[in-house]
């Protein structure tokens, strides 16, 4: 799979306001499989917006993106169960659930890991002991390594990270890479990862200023 | 998983009380249908021979009258102001027979010998609900079929034949009498047979077919005399108008009053019926209009969790399989509960109605018309709470 953005920009940014931009208005930029990429920007330059744009969860852009030859209602759907994979800047947890439900929740639809797998995950990103509290009493970090660890429930060719380590401390970031490190070389599959700066978490292929 | 998610969003309070208002709403809905369905025979049941929703009505006969009897006539512009009535859907004159009758049993009957004077009227046969086989005439037949006022049978069966000590005669013995009928002017009689083909209630006269006697008064009748008419059969549309007693009064005629209450009854069985059908249907719009609300706030309420789901690769079918599950249960539950409650209520007033009337028992319409009513419900619900997800889901991007 390969994603395919042509000529994209946020209706509500103004031409000038993405000028400098390796992404936005661009000809042609294309993801392809298998490689890292990094997009940086300040704060207030639409980093969330790209990976939403290119997750199908928010239209409100001018110009075509493309999965492979389309980009439709359906489609972009089952893109999502399959090939897209995405931790989300206010991670979407369920408050409700309990951190092992919450990851369930993503797991039961698709059957990816076992609960074993998952339990080593969690064991991984030191939370084991926190498997069946409430997700509600939890600290913005531990919400997401859970939110890290949900999106490794599924198969994807992409994985999109919006800012994945802004709450986390040093030795958290470790571990969460190199897990991340680990499942992207699984499946052989593509990272896009945003931040406000130049970061060197992982080993980009190509680094995008937004 | 979802499922506990979901649970959550539930208003318990606002479901119960949909089921309680539906429950309500469906059981009086079946019931006045299924008691619809099960008196209809009997308030069709007509006793007598005369469609309902018509009278008779003649001038009130008063000394003055007696004395100058061309005022009991009605003339051509009082029947056409009857026409004009705006409760009376039509207006036929009686007519009268102009020649000489009598009525006579032949010796080999077996019944007593009689010999009497009689008259005739007729009035045009569709307001007569007799076997049109019957009731017909024809100048080559030599049978006349004739009708009686119940209450000349009566007269006979309790006054006359108690007091000379003769048989007493049921309708239908009385109908497989054959007699004799002579009718004649001043030059020439003729013979005919004749039998009973039915009683009336509301007439007192004595009717043969239309057709015989517009033939037999052109025949034997004195052609020099004017036709007239002291009595008219009216057909009304609204027997229950207010007008028409009022009417009656103050042009003096009169009319059989009692003969109008069963119309009059049946109107307001039917109204009641009517008006707590309707108070049913209200009730159950309430109660849906109730349920949509109160599944637009949940939804409108947990729209975030809706669009997370709906990000993390739920499709809107599944998150509104939940929704639709309960609503649809609740309905089911509701509506068979329902059912049987009227069940039960119809076995208790079958109980009563049988034991005062005699009637024939109706089938049970409760079950088909609830699962009718069940499966419209459950098409809209579905429907809906999927349009509503669906919406919310394509909103949020």
């Amino acid at each position: 799979m390969q994603i395919e953005l042509k000529n994209v920009k946020p209706k509500y940014m103004s031409e000038a306001e993405v000028k400098a931009s390796d992404i936005y208005l661009q000809l042609r930029v294309v993801f392809e499989k298998g490689k890292k990429y990094l997009i940086k920007a300040n704060s207030g330059h639409g980093k969330t917006s790209i990976l939403n744009f290119i997750y199908g969860n928010n239209l409100n852009f001018e110009g075509e993106i493309k999965y492979d030859t389309s980009f439709e209602g359906k489609k972009v759907f089952d893109y999502r169960k399959r090939n897209i994979s995405y931790v989300f800047q206010d991670f979407k947890l369920f408050p409700e659930l309990t951190l092992f439900e919450n990851i369930q929740l993503k797991n039961k639809l698709t059957n990816f890991k076992t609960e074993k797998e998952i339990e080593e995950l969690i064991k991984r990103v030191q939370l084991l002991e926190k498997k069946d509290q409430l997700v509600k009493n939890f600290s913005l970090g531990q919400r997401q390594r859970i939110a890290i660890i949900r999106a490794l429930c599924q198969s994807f060719d992409f994985l999109l990270l919006d800012e994945p380590f802004s709450h986390l401390d040093s030795e958290n970031i470790e571990i969460l890479t190199k897990i991340i490190d680990e499942e992207l070389e699984n499946r052989n599959a593509s990272l896009i990862m945003t931040s406000l700066g130049e970061v060197s978490f992982f080993k980009y292929n190509c680094v995008l200023n937004l | 998983m979802l499922l506990k998610l979901q649970k959550k969003t539930l208003i318990k309070s606002q479901i119960i009380g949909y089921a309680f208002t539906l429950f309500v709403g469906i059981s009086i809905l079946l019931l006045i249908s299924q008691l619809y369905f099960d008196l209809k025979p009997l308030l069709n049941q007509e006793s007598d021979v005369f469609k309902n929703q018509s009278a008779i009505i003649s001038k009130r006969i008063s000394l003055l009258k007696t004395l100058n009897k061309d005022k009991i006539y009605f003339t051509e512009e009082e029947i056409l102001d009857l026409k004009n009535q705006d409760f009376i859907e039509d207006v036929s004159k009686f007519k009268n027979a102009d020649f000489k009758v009598q009525a006579f049993t032949s010796d080999s009957g077996g019944f007593p010998m009689f010999r009497t004077d009689l008259f005739f009227e007729s009035i045009p046969d569709k307001y007569l609900d007799v076997d049109s086989e019957e009731w017909k005439w024809e100048e080559s037949e030599d049978f006349i079929p004739i009708i009686i006022p119940e209450n000349y049978l009566n007269l006979y069966n309790f006054g006359f034949a108690e007091s000379q000590g003769l048989p007493v005669l049921s309708k239908n013995t009385i109908s497989n009498v054959e007699f004799n009928l002579q009718i004649s002017n001043r030059f020439k009689s003729k013979n005919y047979k004749s039998k009973i083909v039915g009683f009336s209630n509301k007439i007192n006269s004595i009717l043969v077919p239309d057709a015989f006697l517009t033939w037999a008064n052109k025949e034997f009748g004195n052609s020099s005399k004017k036709e007239r008419t002291s009595r008219v059969f009216i057909e009304f549309n609204k027997p229950s108008d207010e007008g028409v007693l009022k009417f009656f009064n103050e042009n003096n005629y009169t009319i059989g009053k009692d003969k109008l209450e069963f119309s009059k009854l049946l109107f307001f069985f039917k109204t009641a019926l009517f008006f707590v059908f309707a108070v049913a249907i209200i009730i159950i719009i309430l109660s849906i209009a109730f349920i949509f609300l109160s599944l637009n706030l949940i939804i409108q309420k947990n729209k975030e969790m809706i669009l997370n789901l709906f990000s993390i690769g739920y499709d809107y079918k599944q998150i509104a399989k939940f929704y639709q599950l309960t609503i649809s249960l609740t309905t089911t539950i509701s509506l068979f509960l329902a059912a049987v409650t009227t069940f039960f209520i119809r076995g208790l007033y079958l109980d009563k109605i049988s034991s005062l009337l005699d009637f024939d028992k109706q089938g049970n319409i409760l079950f088909s018309f609830m699962f009718i009513i069940l499966v419209i419900l459950l098409l809209i619900y579905n429907w809906m709470i999927l349009k509503k997800i669906r919406r919310v889901c394509e909103k949020g991007r």
